[in-house]
């Protein structure tokens, strides 16, 4: 069932409460460089209810066409079948989508019923002599692996922050619907959907990210870290264990199997710098550590550290910031 | 309920892997192979199932000799039965083509055993190539229900009632049995062996599989380097934290960050 001699790039543009994620806006306007060198077109495909807006948010960040078909809610079959069938109809060379736990599924499902290959995480996509060059993390992103993928089309999710995303207004495309029948799910139900976070935060896209790890001792000294976090505007995070003593619901976890970040601003609040949580955080523009150990492996990728003790050091902390806030 | 495990022998994740300077190889040499963490979690979740309704686990992995230590230490921590799927360079196999040899076997380890597995399960994905694709392409082999990202599997009604973690929190999903999950970290962690059942495993046999048929493979490394390093910035201690404040604001005004 393979989708040969394809032209254009699909992306399938995730959508939470109806606005596109962060990530899919990223591969979008990357999916329109891509495009635009070899003369072709970028369709984006929403899914979902009430997309109309989300569908011109994909046309400013680089879609020429966007495609919305009409679902109650996700399910993951459903969702697949739909990417898959639109794949056979538009037979595009290239299938995207934002490294989100949702694109990573779908994906899957869609390089399998289309016996392609699909590359994740993908931290860079090079165009050279016609031939697409997809660069991806290897143990724990301590070594890159640039590979090719031979099957078509070529599929790949991006990791968050990977790239640049660019609103222009003055975009135009075409909206259009489509409707894709699939048979109603016969495997997996959703019966409840729990959202954790107080408010929605939403770390792939905060630009201040304060994280605190198991150096902050206590549930109650954690507290700090919210405050920091507060005082910059910014959203907490955190190491595994700082979730597994239940400091902070699992859904703030920054690192390989939490969420990969970008944010302008990174401070880590008694974090050591273990790789599964630095290859999350690496991306970060800023990184500022505050850790007790003067050779925490955290400081070798810091831009400033600070050795201390975070509990003594975050009021401080918070006390200038708010200084400088109030000038 | 019968399970099966699908393991990784990936390297000891907790050690930092560089190129080697003179083959521009990962090096590997002196790193411990273990069994990749999300399917050390995948087993204890099984282990506790196992626990809770009887059965049997089964485990299974494709690799050459030395995967034979790894489904040793499964059948140390609650596996009943092992599988090696004989493959000199197993590193070179897409996620396809893992499933689908994977499957195979399987199906040919439920003809040897008289019974069908109920519920099969994967990391959700491997600390070393961290594809995350295995799971799902292997319930398309099997043209079985998934469920990924898997932190509780309780058993109802001829269904499995799945835990499922997303970004903002989790799902409860109702996924019909037979099926695959794939399992992300759980609140608890994977027991460790006694040196009676690692005795005990010791004596067990792991039995050999030959894979099926390969087809070729969807990707292809071209190069492999290693990231460029973050340089390191400035080092702040000062003797007391009102003055080391005092010089990380300094340098964050400076860099215009505050
Ligand atoms: C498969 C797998 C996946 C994983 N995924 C993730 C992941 O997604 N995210 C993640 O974070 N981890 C993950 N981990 C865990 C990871 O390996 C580390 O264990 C974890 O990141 C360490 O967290 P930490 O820095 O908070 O704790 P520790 O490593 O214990 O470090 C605590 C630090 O705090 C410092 N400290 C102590 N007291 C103070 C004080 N008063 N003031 C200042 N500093 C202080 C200490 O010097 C130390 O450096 C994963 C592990 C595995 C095996």
């Amino acid at each position: 069932m393979s989708v040969s001699n394809g032209k254009n790039i699909m992306v399938y543009v995730e959508t939470v409460s109806d606005t596109p994620v962060g990530g899919a806006l990223e591969v979008l306007t990357k999916a329109h460089k891509l495009a635009e060198a070899r003369g072709e077109e970028v369709i984006a495909v929403l899914i979902g209810r009430d997309l109309v807006d989300a569908a011109r948010t994909a046309i400013m960040a680089g879609a020429d066409k966007a495609v919305i078909v009409k679902k109650e809610s996700y399910q993951m079959e459903e969702y697949g079948t739909v990417l898959t069938k639109l794949a056979e109809k538009f037979k595009p060379f290239l299938i995207l989508s934002a490294g989100t736990l949702v694109g990573k599924d779908l994906l899957s499902m869609v390089a399998g019923t289309l016996h392609t290959g699909c590359a994740m995480d993908v931290m860079d996509i090079s165009d050279r002599d016609q031939s697409l060059i997809f660069t991806c993390p290897v143990y724990g992103g301590t070594i890159l692996n640039d590979l090719v993928i031979k099957g078509t089309p070529a599929v790949a999710a991006v990791r968050s922050g990977a790239f640049v995303k660019e609103l222009l207004a003055e975009r135009t495309g075409k909206i259009m619907e489509e409707k894709v029948e699939s048979e109603e799910s016969v495997y997996t139900r959703i019966v409840d959907v729990v959202k954790e976070m107080a408010e929605a935060v939403n770390l792939e896209e905060a630009e201040v990210i304060v994280s605190g790890g198991r150096g902050m001792g206590s549930k109650e000294n954690f507290k700090l870290v919210e405050e920091l976090a507060l005082a910059c505007h910014g959203v907490v995070g955190a190491t595994r264990p700082a979730i597994e003593a239940e400091w902070v619901p699992r859904s703030h976890q920054v690192g390989q199997s939490g969420k990969i970040v970008a944010p302008k601003l990174y401070i880590a609040c008694g974090i050591s710098g273990a790789t599964q949580h630095v290859s999350g955080m690496i991306g970060s523009g800023y990184i500022v550590a505050v850790n007790k150990d003067e050779d925490a492996p955290i400081f070798d990728i810091a831009d400033v550290g600070i050795v201390g003790d975070a509990v003594k050091v975050i009021p401080l902390l918070i006390e200038e910031i708010k200084k400088i806030q109030s000038l | 309920m019968e399970m099966l495990v699908c393991i990784k022998q990936v390297p000891d994740d907790s050690v930092e892997i560089s190129l080697d300077p003179a083959t521009k190889e990962p090096a590997l040499e002196g790193v411990t192979p273990v069994v990749n963490a999300f399917d050390t979690y995948a087993l204890e979740m099984a282990a506790r199932l196992k626990e809770a309704l009887g059965g049997e686990i089964t485990v299974i992995s494709i690799g050459n000799e030395s995967v034979k230590n790894s489904l040793k230490n499964c059948l140390a921590v609650g596996a009943d039965g092992a599988y090696l799927i004989n493959h000199e360079n197993a590193e070179s196999l897409d996620p396809l083509s893992i499933a689908r040899i994977l499957r195979k076997a399987a199906n040919e380890i439920e003809e040897n055993m008289g019974k069908k597995f109920d519920l099969i399960f994967c990391g959700k994905e491997s600390t070393d190539y961290a594809s995350s694709q295995v799971g799902l392409l292997l319930a398309k082999e099997f043209s079985l229900p998934a469920a990924t990202n898997v932190i509780q599997v309780e058993p109802g009604d001829g269904m499995m009632k799945i835990k499922q973690e997303t970004e903002e929190g989790y799902r409860i999903m109702e996924v019909p049995a037979p099926c695959v999950v794939t399992v992300q970290k759980p609140n608890y962690d994977p027991r460790y062996p006694t040196i009676k059942s690692k005795m005990a495993a010791r004596k067990k046999e792991i039995k050999e599989l030959t894979p099926s048929e390969e087809g070729d493979s969807m990707l292809k490394v071209l190069r492999v380097f290693e990231p460029e390093k973050r340089a390191a910035g400035i080092k702040i201690k000062a003797d007391s934290p009102q003055e080391a404040v005092a010089q990380a604001m300094s340098v964050m005004a400076e860099a215009r960050i505050f």
